[in-house]
């Protein structure tokens, strides 16, 4: 197994640089989510892992060796594509056993190798047949099965899950959940989806324009966003952000934060508006509230209100977040937090 | 629209189709025909199209007018090595101008449209001289060496090379296959219908090449059947149509058979192309 280190690494594409002088590390037998928005250079530093687009500066690690000079096939890695990839042309078995007879793994050990992942992934039935006879699905099990048979010590998806249905989806993400559980290598996951981050990572890497943003676990990274980008992109609804007056900082509440009632309570952050619109999603309602300092979205675990109607929009102190000037985080320890909370209760309750 | 409007024009479909075939079919039959005539009935009026009785001794005579094995066996080396020399050459200039990104590039992809777009009569002295020079004027070489690189073919299957996933190759290169192997076993096996295409253009054009042959050749040993068939007509002063078909028939024959086995990859060529 291995661990996965950036140094000081950055990647240029006909001279326009994607990502600068980036310092990371993923540990060893950890989900690993990078997330962001497209466009954020999650897919380059897999690819760099990977060693399909070599960095232009810096070097990158693998069980603490310098890979950089290392070809793409050597470096015991493992790759899923969002499109598959699978060889049209193989059969199934054909497909999983490629790498191991690049490989020069014997006969008899590919045979025993291939039956026994295609038995784990249910494609042992299929094993003769053409990718172009299969589903979405069976042929995303054919892309895992041709990773894992290969038994890399790091496991890169770039997107593994963005074809197939939402059904199948949800259902797949438990399936890759366990597959990191019983096989204990280091996987690498490239999306775009928060959700998916939130679902399946140890650890989030959340990406923007090339820079980290935030590096945490999903629970931190919800619960103490670093900064405005990380509260506003993960979450749904995302996180309500306003000004805070003159100072330039903001302040922030989730959705689920909030509470509405018809009369106003003592929460530092308590605002009158009405209910513009109204989403009824079964176990849950979401609100939109506009007011005269702006929009906020408020999920509730009750349908209690409907649109038209006049609330007050409440938040308690706890589930308030402070960001600076600079969007970034305000911590409860700072100096600056406080002031922060005095100007939000002093706008509220004028 | 009226059934019988759909009727009219399904007709006239099908009579258009049937007149093109003729115009296509007539001169195959014609040659069929003549071939199995007697030297009387060719020139009788009017013209017969179904001989009275068959002459196949008009083949038997056609092959005894001259080495035809000899011509035949020298048509089928310089055509088969031609298109395996091709092969070779063509795959993996195809695949890196595909797939790889290399200072120059665009320039050396220029001078191989530049190679395609140069007509053949502008060469063929100095590749002449220079073939003399080289002293293998009496050998098949001559007849090989100057087709070994084919500038449509490597258009043409870098078009489709591109037309495939760069992340399968990507997939593979993870799967640790070499350069090589990813043009064996994936490039080349995803290729054939385009493959095909150039090989049986590659074939019916050098299996019927006469001119440069004509030029290039000067002893019986190194001709191939197309010189061997044009001078059937010389024999003996007067033209012996029923023996030239009979020529004709032989040289077409292996054209047939190959467009036989490759009439479907080179369908599937097209179609591809057409919705890509």
């Amino acid at each position: 197994m291995a661990s996965i280190a950036f140094k000081r690494v950055s990647k240029a594409f006909d001279k326009h640089e994607v990502i600068k002088d980036l310092d990371l590390t993923i540990e060893d037998g950890k989900f690993t989510v990078l997330v962001g928005p497209s466009g954020c250079g999650k897919t380059t530093l897999l690819r760099m892992i990977a060693g399909l687009d070599p960095q232009t500066s810096g070097s990158v690690l693998i069980g603490g060796k310098d890979v950089s000079r290392i070809a793409p096939g050597k470096r015991g890695v493992a790759m899923v594509f969002q499109n598959y990839a699978i060889y049209p042309t193989m059969s199934v078995r054909e497909n999983i056993e490629f790498g191991l007879v690049n490989n020069k793994v014997r006969k008899a050990e590919r045979e025993e190798l291939v039956e026994g992942i295609s038995k784990a992934v249910g494609l042992y039935e299929y094993l003769e047949r053409k990718p172009s006879t299969l589903s979405g699905g069976q042929r995303q099990r054919v892309a895992l099965a041709r990773a894992m048979v290969k038994k890399p010590s790091v496991f890169l998806m770039d997107e593994p899950l963005s074809n197939l249905d939402a059904k199948l989806r949800v259902q797949m993400r438990i399936e890759l959940i366990e597959l990191h559980k019983k096989l204990g290598a280091t996987f690498v996951y490239v999306t775009h989806d928060q959700v998916e981050a939130m679902s399946m990572a140890d650890t989030i890497v959340l990406m923007n324009k090339g820079v980290i943003q935030q590096e945490a676990p999903p629970d931190e990274m919800y619960r103490r966003p670093s900064n405005r980008f990380t509260a506003q992109f993960i979450g749904t609804p995302p996180m309500n952000v306003g000004e805070l007056g003159e100072s330039g900082s903001l302040f922030g509440f989730r959705p689920e934060s909030a509470v509405l009632s018809e009369a106003q309570g003592d929460e530092p952050f308590s605002v009158r508006g009405v209910i513009a619109t109204r989403e009824m999603l079964g176990s849950e309602t979401i609100y939109q509230v506009r007011s005269g300092s702006g929009n906020y979205m408020v999920k509730c675990s009750e349908d209690l209100f409907a649109a038209g109607q006049e609330v007050y929009v409440g938040v308690p102190a706890a589930k308030l977040h402070f960001f600076g000037e600079d969007e970034r985080r305000i911590d409860e320890k700072e100096s600056s937090y406080g002031k922060c909370m005095e100007a939000l209760r002093g706008r509220s309750h004028g | 629209m009226t059934k019988a409007w759909r009727y009219t024009g399904l007709t006239l479909g099908y009579l258009l189709k049937t007149a093109i075939l003729i115009v296509f079919v007539f001169p195959f039959l014609w040659m069929l025909s003549t071939s199995l005539q007697t030297y009387r009935e060719t020139l009788s009026y009017p013209p017969t199209l179904v001989p009275a009785m068959p002459q196949w001794i008009n083949f038997a005579e056609a092959m005894s007018a001259g080495p035809f094995l000899t011509y035949f066996k020298n048509s089928a080396i310089v055509t088969l090595s031609i298109i395996a020399i091709q092969l070779l050459v063509m795959i993996p200039a195809a695949y890196a101008f595909a797939k790889y990104k290399f200072p120059g590039k665009n320039i050396l992809f220029s001078l191989v449209l530049l190679a395609f777009m140069i007509p053949g009569q502008v060469t063929f002295i100095p590749v002449y001289l220079m073939m003399a020079d080289w002293g293998i004027a009496k050998t098949l070489l001559p007849q090989i060496i100057p087709f070994m690189s084919n500038a449509f073919g490597i258009f043409l299957l870098r078009q489709y090379f591109m037309q495939i996933p760069e992340e399968i190759v990507e997939a593979a290169r993870l799967d640790n296959a070499g350069e090589f192997k990813i043009m064996r076993k994936i490039m080349v096996p995803m290729s054939m219908p385009a493959l095909a295409t150039i090989a049986l253009f590659s074939f019916v054009s050098h299996w019927n090449d006469y001119f440069w042959p004509l030029i290039m050749t000067d002893a019986e040993a190194i001709r191939p059947l197309t010189l061997g068939i044009a001078m059937l007509r010389e024999t003996e002063g007067i033209s012996n149509w029923h023996i030239i078909m009979a020529g004709n028939v032989v040289l077409v024959i292996p054209i047939l058979l190959v467009y036989l086995f490759c009439s479907k990859q080179i369908v599937k060529a097209f179609v591809y192309s057409g919705i890509k």
